[in-house]
């Protein structure tokens, strides 16, 4: 059964994307750009992993971060960013973090530390 | 009262010159006032002369009267001895009646001096015996009565001058103070209504700047000619020189407000870098498998993500653009967007919501949008950073129909300001953010909203939050 991939992002073409690249890659993906509906579905989805971008506004990556570690402890969260400040980054590494990519990011490093996190 | 003009004098001169003039008037005044008292004095001292003649002449006549009744040889020759004394005070007395003999009592002198003659000539034929006493008798005594008469008129005659001369000195006194109070008028027209007029705008300019509105005062003025005017004129360019220093806080003030901005706007740009990125690489990676239709859409998205920095970069550098204050009629409604979105991306990264109530039909503000803009996103700011966990920013408008101003309100919940920094708060360099703060947005912004003859206030509760309230003349008032 494919992983299943929930990626998180306020701008389309980053869920677009990155569905796009990860199907390819043979992953189930569900993208949000409203990151509180995101929330949401992971109260009664579980997912594999999880790509989310930090700053989103309300809720923000750091929220999903510690929300998936609540619910799911063994699932890997991968954060995006376009601008980090050297204290959300501790906090996002105390969180258990698995990776952390600046934008703009690279798609190769991207599907690689999807790969690792996902143990393939 | 128009009055010529004078050519333009220093208040120095000025003061000389009345000092000048008041001084003469005080020395013509008080010259005529002495020589007046001189003449009534010298009048006087001639009257007590006649009066001693007066006396001297009954003295004489009494003399007269016992000879004959007395048949008293003693007698006469003791009139004939008064005769002679009295003949050589009034001439001896010349000297001291020179009013008297200017006037009408001229003739009656001389006619005293030739009556006295004559009577001294009978007296002395009598006494010689040269004469019986029954021929001259009658004519001695006529002579004698002839004397006090002339002699009482010309008493009677002086007193009159001296009351006339009095009286003339009082009408004159009374004409030379009404002349003072004229060339005083004339003094004060000339020297000094001009001195209070200057003064007045002096005063007037002072208030201008002290309301921050330094454009206003500093016009070129006309070359100064006196001491006020030179002050004027440094006012003036005092007023010049802050709305420079002013137009470089503004400045300073705005990239302060960048620097604070540097993070929402690098993620704002990273944003649709990383969009770009991430399209261009599937779209090399994925070349060989897309047709026409997709290679078009790629491009159009890559495309419209430019067009999006490109945007916020005009838009950046629109807000650091020193511009001259430029007033045009807006939308108060379009400033509090523009500034909004000018920090969206920080509400977005602090964690705080934005709730804007306009009330509706808002009359237009006839002000410069980019310096409104630029107080806005200032005050944005702050609460912002008033609010590290996040929190609400309420941005209301409404518009008081009374004094047809627009009242522009900021409200934040986030730590407030203690009560005892609080009148400080829109002094220049004054910040309690640390290296964080350049202690100019708020001292910037107090001057833009003052510069627009607006007015801010705030209200602030520690704990509880912030309030800025800005009120700013409307169109239609």
């Amino acid at each position: 059964m494919a992983k299943k991939i929930l990626v998180v992002d306020d701008e389309k073409i980053v869920c677009d994307m990155a569905k796009a690249i990860l199907q390819n890659e043979g992953y189930e993906v569900e993208t949000f750009t409203d990151s509180q509906l995101a929330l949401e579905a992971l109260q009664h989805t579980p997912y594999d992993l999880v790509v989310t971008d930090l700053m989103m506004g309300q809720i923000s990556g750091m929220d999903i971060l510690r929300e998936v570690n609540r619910l799911y402890p063994n699932t890997k969260v991968i954060m995006l960013t376009a601008y980090a400040t050297l204290d959300a980054t501790i906090e996002a590494i105390r969180e258990r973090i698995f990776d952390f990519f600046p934008k703009p990011v690279k798609i190769e490093a991207l599907k690689q530390s999807v790969k690792k996190a996902l143990g393939d | 009262m128009r009055l010529p003009h004078l050519p333009k004098m220093t208040i120095r001169q000025r003061i000389i010159v009345s000092a000048v003039i008041q001084a003469i008037m005080i020395c013509v005044i008080g010259l005529f006032v002495y020589f007046s008292f001189e003449d009534v004095l010298s009048k006087l001292r001639s009257i007590e002369r006649i009066d001693d003649i007066n006396i001297a002449l009954l003295e004489m006549r009494k003399a007269e009267k016992n000879y004959f009744l007395y048949n008293d040889i003693n007698a006469l020759k003791e009139s004939a001895k008064l005769g002679e004394e009295e003949y050589q005070i009034l001439l001896s007395s010349k000297p001291f009646m020179g009013s008297i003999l200017r006037g009408p009592g001229r003739k009656n002198y001389d006619r005293l001096l030739d009556i006295l003659k004559e009577y001294r000539s009978l007296v002395n034929n009598l006494v010689d015996g040269k004469a019986a006493p029954r021929d001259f008798g009658e004519e001695l005594r006529s002579r004698g009565q002839e004397l006090t008469l002339v002699s009482e008129g010309l008493l009677k005659l002086e007193r009159e001058n001296v009351s006339q001369t009095i009286n003339n000195n009082v009408i004159m006194l009374i004409a030379a103070l009404g002349i003072i109070f004229l060339i005083q008028l004339v003094l004060w027209q000339y020297f000094f209504r001009l001195i209070i007029e200057e003064l007045n705008i002096m005063a007037r300019m002072i208030k201008i700047v002290s309301e921050g509105r330094f454009q206003e005062v500093a016009v070129k003025t006309i070359s100064p000619h006196n001491e006020i005017e030179i002050a004027i004129k440094a006012i003036s360019d005092m007023a010049g020189q802050l709305a420079k220093r002013e137009e470089e806080m503004l400045q300073a003030g705005k990239l302060a407000s960048l620097g604070v901005m540097i993070s929402g706007v690098a993620h704002e740009l990273g944003n649709p870098l990383n969009n770009i990125s991430l399209m261009a690489q599937t779209y090399l990676s994925i070349y060989d498998m897309l047709g026409d239709e997709e290679k078009k859409i790629y491009m159009g998205d890559i495309y419209n993500q430019t067009e999006r920095i490109h945007k916020i970069v005009e838009k950046l550098l629109d807000f650091s653009r020193q511009k001259k204050q430029e007033l045009k009629e807006a939308e108060l409604k379009d400033i509090i967007d523009i500034s909004l979105l000018l920090v969206d991306n920080q509400l977005k990264l602090a964690g705080v919501n934005q709730h804007v109530v306009l009330a509706r039909d808002l009359p237009p503000v006839y002000v410069d949008a980019s310096q409104i803009e630029q107080v806005l996103v200032n005050l944005f700011i702050n609460a912002i950073q008033a609010m590290p966990k996040g929190g609400d920013l309420f941005i209301s408008a409404g518009h008081d129909s009374e004094t047809s101003n627009l009242i522009l309100e900021v409200r934040d919940t986030g730590t407030g300001i203690p009560q005892e920094i609080l009148p400080n708060i829109f002094d220049p360099f004054f910040s309690t953010k640390g290296t964080k703060g350049t202690g100019l947005g708020l001292s910037v912004s107090y001057g833009i909203i003052r510069e627009h003859h607006g007015d801010i206030f705030v209200e602030s509760k520690e704990g509880k939050g912030t309030r800025f309230i800005i009120k700013l003349p409307s169109l239609t008032g």
